[in-house]
């Protein structure tokens, strides 16, 4: 044996993650003698940027299945590809946060540190080709943004929103990693890869140790055992229902800048680990486990957009909202296969896009406090602020899925991969529950417009957000109008086995 | 070229108003261009190529746009009514006419592609984005109660829209067709056995007959129509975008023809009663808008009467008359805008005796209610006529019930004339003004040339007519080759049941 011992590494690969980690340091040194968090945000900025030029080499470059550590890191279509949504997503927060901070007095210098900290845990779980890197990921990621759903210090509905996020977060994980584990104890391995080879040689690890009277049937439940718990963890961070609880109130507590990074960000890097796992590991596990998403899936759709319809807030009602939005990336995933994969990738390149808009209007629209979110506050604003009223109007409409925006190509690509694999009542429901949404985006449109201004609008302005809104309503547009490139871009070739 | 400049020249159009804002004159000045320009390059339509272009190859959509057939025609209509429409509405609404304008042209842009549209995909596209322009012209520049017009308009078509969407994506998937291109749909689609067939078509046609409207969806319309901008320029485009009749002779009819043929005799009596209920209701309305809101349904009924019927003659007048009504129903609409400005309300019972003050006005008002009634040699005869005709061929009973529409509408048109212009002499009304003048003639000039000179546009509606009775008759005629088969294999003891076991026991029940 040699040592050190071969380690297969592909620096490229990694290098956006390094890059992420590099800034991490280099603005938490920045931070600690610069007073003003606009230029860490700007150092921050860069880090992305290289981060994301990185991944761009690595995806312009990539051949087929790419991956370090012995299949544990992918650089593989679909993970450069949340990559990009991740770090896109990223630099809009940032954007959003750049003069917000300082206007919300929430200038700490740990801010930008921590949201990248975050990032960088997102792009971990993207990558992850075996559980110990997931739950890595995950870590990282969730410990950032517990600090940062908490950073109104102030507010005591920010501090029970970190709280809260905190506790049940945990509890999410370990279950997840409970689930990790059962999944070893079934096969014998971490990775993917070697967890199906193993469950599909028929000779299962627990044969011969403590599942033996079970025979082969106890070594597969077990296995889908495990894989429900990880799925249940996985579920806790894309806010599936019934595992969504948490989100409401911390997307409501969390300021809104958080919001916006939280609301994307961790969703993208929770399906990117749910969307890997049911790819690659449920076609060989017991048939039960993709009725039971097919459930959740359902469920989501219907308690996120019913919830959503009741609300009095407009962040909340977003909050709501994207937990239906899970539901709909949610069918996609159930098609599981490349046409799934393809279509998740999508929805949720849309997703970004529309809703770092959304949460990038509201946070021009409230007050200093980060209060003032009432449908009456958005009252008369196409009258009073008509480009950002307009702004809003086509976030709203993509999310609603109205052509020719993002949201809508997005939608055809989920729906027409739920029922090509025979998921035409979840299909119907999805479409059911559409018009619910359209119905309570609508009523913000409404406000803007058809009604008469009750609170004066807020005179913030910022070049840094509307910059933001801008990026991201071309976004939408652009790939509502063209969704074709992006689509044959993200074709997930090495996926089906 | 041409079919695409029919999208972006209102496009354009669109963002140059929005542009403009609130500087009327370069507003007005935009409108009138873009809705000029609009109209000349749609003349060069008949014959013009089409658009084939790559949308989103990974789903098999591609962007493809054919202006022939009823798409020529319809396109041309709108084109025309859009014409005067535009500069009125950039004239007349108080505020911000510069979002009007842009929301109307858009709207063109959105029913010429409705037209146009030969990929399934790109036709829901256009469909379901036409939708907002309305809305938004309701909730920003509507009377009173509109919000809950808003609602319910919202939530009457994007349900239906959504399950046609839903229907749309299973099409392509259960027949295994190549791409959402006509053609390729068209292709295998009949193939499909009868009940899911059935099951698509009724998916479709909830999208659809929201849209045509037709008894007992209807009701969205009328309050849309009572709460619009008072200029009545908003219900110009209502009149427009009452598509759902193109929408199944385009597509549900042709991709679904078993299915059309099992769900038709019921959509028939269903079309034949919003015929006479629209008329019968329209003639106890006191308000003008709502009055002629009921007749428009009523005219959606003989329009839908033509489609059900399923018979070639019924199809060219369905969508003859669709094209039709666009003129005469938008003429009184803007009409009654002008009643409005005079008096400042719709209530019929206050109008009265303005024929001496005003007899311009009361001559063009009295033709446009001559043709809205459907008298020969105006646009919607020929329409009207054909409808019925075709369904006289498979359904007598139906037709004839429909047909009673004629009466009612007779008495609705010399009401109206009545309680406006005659009466008690007393209130005087100010005459015609030269915009008003410029407004109405483009739509008194298409209603005589649809009355006079149908054929030119019947031989382009029939060239797409025959497509869907082919379409049609292929699914006829494999149903009576499987009625064949079954009969001899009954006889021969067969042991397995041919797949069309279901019209086999039908047929021999009969």
């Amino acid at each position: 044996m040699t040592f050190p011992p071969a380690i297969d590494i592909e620096l490229g690969q990694l290098a956006p993650s390094i890059t992420l980690l590099v800034t991490v340091f280099a603005t938490l040194l920045f931070a600690l003698w610069q007073k003003d968090s606009r230029q860490t945000a700007a150092i921050a900025l860069v880090g992305v940027a290289t981060a994301f030029g990185f991944t761009l080499a690595s995806f312009l470059a990539r051949t087929g299945s790419v991956s370090s550590f012995g299949m544990r890191f992918h650089a593989d279509t679909s993970a450069l590809a949340l990559t990009f949504l991740i770090l896109v997503g990223t630099a809009l927060a940032i954007l959003v946060s750049y003069d917000q901070l300082r206007r919300q007095d929430l200038a700490h210098p740990e801010y930008y540190p921590l949201m990248l900290l975050s990032a960088l845990g997102a792009v971990v779980m993207a990558a992850a080709g075996d559980l110990v890197t997931l739950v890595l990921g995950l870590e990282i990621m969730s410990l950032a943004i517990y600090v940062l759903s908490a950073w109104r210090t102030r507010s005591r509905v920010s501090e029970e929103a970190g709280m809260k996020y905190f506790l049940l977060g945990s509890f999410g994980s370990a279950i997840l990693i409970y689930g990790a584990a059962l999944l070893y104890g079934a096969s014998g391995s971490f990775v993917y890869g070697d967890i199906v080879t193993s469950l599909t040689a028929g000779v299962s690890f627990t044969d011969g140790v403590s599942f033996a009277a079970g025979g082969d049937g106890g070594g597969l439940l077990l296995a889908s055992l495990g894989a429900v718990l990880v799925l249940a963890g996985l579920g806790f961070k894309a806010a599936l229902v019934p595992f969504h609880q948490w989100a409401p109130d911390v997307y409501t507590g969390a300021p809104t800048p958080v919001t916006t990074f939280m609301s994307v960000v961790i969703k993208v890097a929770a399906f990117a680990g749910i969307l890997r796992l049911v790819a690659e590991v449920f076609p060989y596990l017991q048939p039960w486990l993709l009725t039971a998403l097919a459930v959740i899936v359902a469920a989501t759709l219907v308690v996120g957009n019913v919830a959503a319809l009741l609300q009095r807030r407009v962040k909340r009602m977003l909050a709501y909202s994207a937990v239906a939005h899970a539901g709909y990336v949610g069918l996609a995933v159930l098609a599981a296969g490349e046409q799934g994969m393809q279509a998740a990738i999508w929805y949720l390149s849309a997703y970004t896009l529309m809703n770092i808009g959304a949460f990038a209007v509201l946070s021009l629209v409230v007050d200093a406090g980060d209060e003032g979110d009432s449908f009456e506050h958005f009252a008369g604003l196409g009258a009073k602020r008509p480009w950002l009223a307009l702004a809003m109007t086509f976030f709203l409409l993509s999310l609603g899925g109205i052509p020719p925006l993002a949201g809508f190509a997005g939608k055809l690509m989920v729906f027409e991969a739920a029922i090509s694999q025979g998921y035409l009542w979840l299909a119907v429901l999805g479409i059911l529950t559409s018009v619910v949404a359209l119905l309570y985006y609508f009523r913000v449109i409404g406000a803007m417009y058809f009604g008469k201004s009750v609170h004066p609008p807020q005179a913030f302005t910022s070049g840094a957000t509307t910059l933001a809104i801008a990026i991201a309503l071309a976004g939408t547009v652009a790939l509502g109008l063209l969704p074709g490139w992006w689509h044959d871009l993200v074709a997930v070739g090495s996926l089906a086995r | 070229m041409t079919a695409a400049g029919m999208l972006i020249i209102p496009v354009l159009g669109a963002l140059l108003a929005g542009f403009a804002g609130e500087r009327r004159r370069l507003v007005t000045a935009m409108a009138a261009l873009s809705t000029l320009g609009a109209f000349v390059v749609s003349l060069f339509l008949p014959g013009a190529r089409g658009v084939d272009l790559s949308w989103l190859p990974g789903l098999g959509i591609g962007f493809s746009l054919d202006p022939s057939g009823a798409a020529s025609v319809l396109v041309v209509v709108t084109a025309l009514v859009m014409l005067p429409t535009a500069v009125l509405a950039s004239l007349k609404v108080e505020e911000h006419p510069g979002r009007f304008v842009a929301l109307l042209l858009v709207a063109q842009a959105g029913l010429n592609g409705i037209f146009m549209a030969r990929d399934l995909i790109v036709f829901y596209v256009f469909w379901e984005a036409t939708l907002i322009p309305g809305l938004l012209l309701l909730g920003m520049f509507g009377l009173e109660k509109r919000r809950a017009a808003v609602v319910k308009y919202l939530a009457y078509a994007v349900t239906g829209s959504f399950l046609m969407l839903v229907s749309i994506l299973a099409l392509k998937v259960l027949s295994g067709a190549a791409s959402f291109h006509i053609t390729d749909l068209m292709l295998v689609t009949p193939n499909l056995d009868a009940s899911t067939q059935t099951w698509l078509f009724l998916g479709l046609a909830a999208g659809m007959a929201v849209k045509l409207p037709i008894w007992p969806l209807h009701s969205w319309l009328v309050d849309l129509n009572e709460q619009n901008h008072p200029s009545g320029a908003a219900d110009v485009l209502g009149t427009l975008y009452k598509v759902g009749g193109f929408g199944f002779f385009a597509w549900a009819l042709p991709l679904l023809p078993t299915g059309a043929e099992r769900v038709a005799p019921a959509l028939l009596v269903l079309a034949a009663f919003t015929a006479v209920y629209g008329a019968v209701i329209a003639t106890t309305q006191t308000s003008f808008k709502r009055l002629l809101a009921y007749g428009s349904v009523s005219h959606m009924g003989i329009v839908a009467v033509g489609l059900f019927g399923l018979h070639i003659v019924g199809l060219n007048g369905a969508i003859y008359l669709l094209a039709a009504q666009m003129l005469s129903t938008g003429a009184l609409f803007l009409i009654s805008g002008m009643l409005y400005e005079r008096r400042g309300t719709f209530d019929l019972g206050t109008y009265g005796g303005y024929a001496k003050s005003a007899p311009a006005l009361a001559a063009i008002t009295l033709f446009v209610i001559f043709a809205f009634i459907g008298v020969p040699g105006l646009g919607n005869f020929p329409g009207e006529f054909l409808s019925l005709l075709g369904a006289f061929q498979t359904s007598a009973w139906m037709a004839a019930f429909a047909t009673l529409t004629v009466i009612a509408a007779g008495v609705l048109g010399v009401n109206l004339y009545q309680k406006i212009y005659q009466g008690p002499q007393g209130a005087t009304l100010r005459d015609i003004d030269p915009l008003e003048a410029y407004v109405l003639v483009p739509f008194v000039a298409g209603i005589v040339w649809l009355g006079l000179s149908p054929a030119p546009q019947l031989q382009r509606i029939e060239s797409q007519s025959q497509l869907v009775v082919m379409q049609l008759e292929r699914s006829i005629g494999s149903e009576a080759r499987e009625q064949g088969a079954g009969t001899r294999e009954a006889g021969a003891l067969a042991a397995e049941p041919p797949p069309g076991t279901t019209t086999l026991t039908l047929g021999e029940q009969r």
